[in-house]
C-alpha cells in the first residue's frame, strides 16, 4: 500500500481524465483528482479509494457503472465543438450532441458508446 | 466462370474515396507504399475505379492472394465507390473470394457476409462485427487523431506485405491497436484535445475486430524463401552475375 502508487496513477492519466467520475464508495462518484487528493490528506475514505485503485477496480454495481460511464460521455461530449466529428463506416456521420441523443435513448450506437466506456474505466483504473 | 488459384505475391487494394472513406484510403495507400516489396504484383482501385464491375474483373483476372477494401457495409453487404454494392450474402459471384485473404475494412460485415465469404472457399477473412468508428474532426490524412484507427487497422495488411503470415499480422495488428489506444490514454497524444474520443474510438474498434480462417498462410513469402524458391535452372546465372559484378567493382 503507498500513496507512490496512487501519485504514479494519477500523473499518467491525462488533464481531462482527472476530472470524470470514476471510482464509487458510500454511493458517491469520486474523479481521479478528488482521488488523490484523498490519499494525500490520509483520510478513511482515500484509503478506501486506494484500495480500489490497487485492486484495479472500481467498486460499483452494473447499474450504477452504466450510470457512471452515461454520465462520463456526456461530460466528454458538452465539450466538443457542434461539427460533425465522428463516423462509421455505416456511412452515419455524428456531431457530439447527435452522439448524445443516441446514448441517452439507449439505440445501438449509444449502448456500444456506454459498454465500451465502462471498458474504458476498468482500463482507466488499471493504468500504471 | 472458371477461375485459376490465386497467386502469391499478388494484392488487389479497392480505395474509395467518396462518403468520407477517404479518411482512411489515403491511409491504406500510404501504407501500400511504405511496405511494397520488390517482385509483388500490386493493383489499387482508386477513387471512380473502385466500383464493382473493375473489383470484380481485377480478382477474376490477376487472382490476388489478399484482397483490400475499405468501404462502406453491414451485416449482409459490403459497398464499393459511392456505396455501390460489392457484394451481398446471396452473390452467385462469391467464388472471386475463393482462395483469397480478404480484408473488409467495413461495418458490421463479420455478422454475416464474412462467413459466407468463408463459405465460399476464402481462406482469411478480417473484419467488424459492429460499427468501425473513426473521427473526421480534420480533413482527411492530416493529423494523428484522423488516421489513427485506420493505422491500427492496416497494420494487417502492412504486415502481409513484408511477409509475414495472416497469423502474425493480426497479431501486429491487435498490438498496434494497443500501443495507439496507449498513446491517447497515457502517452504522449494525452492531453490532445480530441484524445478522449480517439482512445474511446480505438478501443470499440479493437474489441470489434474479427478474424475468420488459417492464421499459417503467408501471402507473399520472405526475400529468402522467395530465393529457396528459384529454380536451379536459374541458380547458375544469377550466380555467375554476382561473381561478375564483384570482379568488375575489384577491377575498377
Amino acid at each position: 500500500m503507498s500513496k507512490e502508487l496512487i501519485s504514479r496513477w494519477y500523473e499518467k492519466l491525462s488533464d481531462a481524465e482527472k476530472n470524470l467520475p470514476l471510482l464509487i464508495v458510500g454511493g458517491v462518484a469520486y474523479t481521479p483528482r478528488a482521488v488523490y487528493d484523498e490519499v494525500m490528506r490520509d483520510s478513511p475514505i482515500g484509503n478506501q479509494l486506494q484500495a480500489l485503485v490497487e485492486r484495479g477496480s472500481f467498486g460499483t454495481s452494473y447499474s450504477d457503472e452504466q450510470s457512471i460511464a452515461k454520465l462520463r460521455l456526456t461530460e466528454i461530449m458538452r465539450t466538443k465543438p457542434e461539427k460533425p466529428l465522428f463516423a462509421t463506416l455505416s456511412g452515419k456521420v455524428f456531431t457530439p450532441s447527435e452522439l448524445l441523443q443516441e446514448i441517452q435513448n439507449d439505440t445501438d450506437v449509444g449502448r456500444q458508446w456506454v459498454e465500451n466506456e465502462a471498458s474504458h474505466m476498468r482500463r482507466i483504473v488499471s493504468v500504471r | 466462370m472458371i477461375l485459376t488459384p490465386a497467386l502469391q505475391n499478388t494484392f488487389l487494394f479497392a480505395e474509395p474515396q467518396k462518403h468520407y472513406i477517404n479518411y482512411g484510403s489515403v491511409v491504406l495507400h500510404d501504407i501500400v507504399s511504405k511496405n511494397r516489396q520488390a517482385g509483388q504484383i500490386i493493383t489499387e482501385l482508386i477513387g471512380d475505379d473502385a466500383n464493382a464491375d473493375r473489383i470484380k474483373q481485377e480478382l477474376a483476372t490477376i487472382q490476388p492472394i489478399v484482397f483490400c477494401l475499405i468501404a462502406h457495409g453491414n451485416i449482409n453487404v459490403v459497398s464499393c465507390e459511392c456505396t455501390q454494392k460489392l457484394f451481398d450474402t446471396s452473390s452467385t459471384d462469391l467464388n472471386l473470394l475463393a482462395d483469397k485473404i480478404c480484408s473488409l475494412t467495413s461495418c458490421l460485415t463479420a455478422v454475416n457476409l464474412g462467413p459466407a465469404i468463408m463459405d465460399a472457399g476464402a481462406v482469411v477473412y478480417t473484419g467488424y462485427k459492429t460499427e468501425f468508428w473513426f473521427y473526421i474532426g480534420d480533413d482527411p490524412g492530416t493529423t494523428r487523431a484522423v488516421n489513427s484507427p485506420f493505422l491500427a487497422e492496416f497494420v494487417f495488411v502492412g504486415s502481409l506485405l513484408r511477409g509475414k503470415t495472416a497469423g502474425d499480422a493480426r497479431a501486429d495488428q491487435l498490438l498496434k491497436y494497443d500501443e495507439e489506444i496507449n498513446y491517447w490514454i497515457s502517452g504522449d497524444g494525452k492531453n490532445q484535445t480530441d484524445a478522449m474520443e480517439l482512445s474511446r474510438i480505438l478501443e470499440m474498434n479493437k474489441t470489434n475486430s474479427v478474424f475468420l480462417g488459417e492464421g499459417s498462410i503467408a501471402p507473399s513469402p520472405r526475400a529468402s524463401v522467395l530465393a529457396a524458391g528459384i529454380s536451379p535452372i536459374l541458380m547458375f546465372p544469377l550466380g555467375l552475375l554476382a561473381v561478375g559484378y564483384f570482379i568488375y567493382k575489384e577491377l575498377r
